[in-house]
């Protein structure tokens, strides 16, 4: 996939911008805070209709703007559009309205990102694994993010009712349980089955970029026991005392083990971005596998925190024929990366203005 | 020099107007404009409609859909229902789109609304208690739940499902709910993964 006539209106620092992106590897120079990563969020926010940066949309409009717009055009034939305005967003495919971003999200693009906030992924908490399957799912499965969307809607009313009465009113509760293991039990379903599917990805990769004989095993680790339904059934003494859901898919994690060891808490700082590094790839192949097509790769600013080793070996596993958006500061690392970057098309990002270059 | 706008009577009829649903100030300023405009006896029968129609019509005490008067509705009036069965949806107005397919000739009960504990809305603002009288006293013996798919009406149909079969009615009770998928009529590829997903989920054997 390829995105091409990128236009931004009021976006982050941008007030109006106009780009042509090349068909390859697209390299963004420019010092710090000049835009280079809300320009490669745009895409993100463009095509999934999320930001790795924020959850909210008011953060994207430009300081003093209620409004924000993005297009792009996919593959050269189909116009993407989302727009943002006082709180409504609207979404446009080839200039007419689509209501349902289920729709929107299927006629858009696949995407990975990666950046340096990555390295969240190990050693941060659960939330940030959780962010990254549900990213990935989203992408592969459609019954995916409906379910998700209703689970956490329906874990809210159940929390809610946990909460709201002194003594709680379980047959209300358990209205919303069954709910709840219905929607639940898709997303637990999916994310086990992306799992599996990432790990033989995940460990390829990182032995590529890695360069080690460690190997990296990642698992799927379920915050529901092995029946949803029996862990709620069972978990109600503890939901009565705590007055929350205690067990569900919203407890998952992800497990980390380099060479059966928690890479969150004994790996060292390279080998725990390099790890980082091998669950985004595995991403990327397995979206290019299972979607028979090419997803469109965002890497902001983490090439210049790697050492020239790994930058050659991470260049040289990401999909050639995939568009990439490269954002970096300096610019002395490229020039030992000639080949493989000889052929970019370099844009320089100063002031929320960019220029092609090369 | 002071800035001149409508006078206080039109400026009062425009933002009734805007009230409107699905009405802006724009819209508001014109319909408001063309009515004083329009010819004849228009403006009064317009607004002598709606105060009758406000006067007139209640919820009808048994099922909930619209009612002139003190007598119960044409749904719990018509003779030729079917009492054995009570169909419940959300709203009076979800009660039309069922009649006009034909395929249903018992009765209906609306609930007012679905349960949605974050918008304060519990099942004793629903009108379920007048449900169980209604299934007490009379010859049901099936309960079509006919509620949204969203998380609310969910949740609602699986309460009230709970709910009705703690009545102690010494009959038998079915409680059923609407099948969900296939849009009639299309072909396959025109339906989207997760339509189809739930097609196949709520398959039946032939």
């Amino acid at each position: 996939m390829r995105v091409s006539a990128l236009r931004l209106h009021q976006f982050r620092c941008f007030g109006s911008l106009s780009c042509e992106l090349g068909e390859g590897v697209n390299l963004f120079t420019g010092d710090n805070a000049q835009g280079k990563t809300s320009l490669v969020e745009s895409i993100c926010v463009l095509l999934r209709l999320q930001s790795p940066r924020t959850s909210s949309s008011s953060d994207l409009a430009q300081f003093g703007a209620d409004a924000f717009g993005i297009r792009a055009i996919l593959d050269g034939e189909r116009e993407l559009s989302h727009s943002w305005q006082a709180g409504k967003r609207r979404l446009a495919l080839d200039g007419s309205p689509c209501r349902k971003s289920g729709d929107y999200l299927e006629a858009s693009g696949l995407v990975v990102w990666m950046g340096n906030e990555d390295i969240q992924l190990v050693r941060g908490a659960g939330d940030s694994r959780r962010r990254y399957l549900d990213f990935a799912a989203s992408q592969l499965y459609p019954d995916y993010r409906p379910a998700l969307l209703a689970y956490e809607k329906a874990l809210r009313s159940r929390n809610f009712l946990l909460k709201r009465d002194a003594s709680p009113n379980w047959r209300q509760i358990d209205a919303y349980s069954g709910v709840l293991i219905r929607h639940g039990e898709i997303v637990i379903r999916r994310r086990s089955e992306l799992v599996s599917q990432l790990q033989p990805w995940a460990a390829e990769a990182h032995t590529h970029v890695g360069g080690s004989r460690e190997t990296l095993a990642i698992s799927y680790v379920s915050g529901s026991g092995s029946s949803f339904t029996q862990s709620l059934a069972e978990s109600q003494p503890e939901e009565l005392r705590r007055r929350v859901t205690v067990v569900g898919p919203h407890r998952d994690d992800l497990q980390l083990l380099i060479d059966g060891r928690s890479a969150g808490q004994y790996a060292s700082e390279g080998q725990q971005r390099t790890v980082a590094l091998s669950l985004k790839l595995a991403q990327a192949r397995l979206l290019q596998e299972r979607r028979q097509t090419m997803p469109i790769i965002l890497v902001d600013d983490i090439f210049g925190e790697l050492d020239p080793g790994r930058r050659n070996a991470l260049l040289s596993y990401l999909p050639a024929a995939a568009q990439k958006m490269i954002t970096t500061t300096h610019l002395n690392w490229l020039d030992s990366n000639g080949g493989a970057l000889s052929s970019a098309a370099r844009f320089h990002v100063h002031a929320g203005e960019v220029v092609r270059i090369s | 020099m002071r800035r001149v706008g409508y006078p206080a009577e039109i400026v009062d009829l425009i933002s009734h107007l805007k009230r409107l649903p699905g009405i802006g100030p724009k819209s508001a300023e014109r319909i408001a404009i063309w009515l004083l405009r329009a010819k004849g006896e228009f403006a009064f029968e317009f607004s002598g409609a709606i105060r009758s129609a406000k006067e007139q019509v209640a919820f009808c005490r048994f099922c909930g859909f619209f009612a002139s008067g003190q007598d119960g509705c044409d749904f719990c009036n018509d003779p030729d229902r079917n009492t054995e069965c009570i169909c419940v949806v959300e709203q009076p107005t979800d009660m039309l789109p069922i009649e006009r397919t034909g395929a249903f000739r018992g009765h209906y009960h609306s609930l007012g609304g679905k349960i949605s504990p974050l918008d304060n809305i519990g099942p004793d603002e629903l009108r379920i208690d007048s449900l169980v009288q209604r299934i007490k006293n009379g010859e049901v013996n099936e309960i079509i739940l006919a509620v949204g798919s969203d998380v609310e009406g969910e949740a609602t149909a699986s309460f009230l499902a709970d709910h009705l079969k703690r009545i102690d009615l010494g009959r038998p009770l079915a409680i059923t709910r609407i099948a969900q998928g296939m849009p009639a009529g299309g072909g396959l590829e025109s339906a989207d993964e997760l339509t189809l997903f739930r097609a196949l989920d709520g398959r039946r054997s032939l």
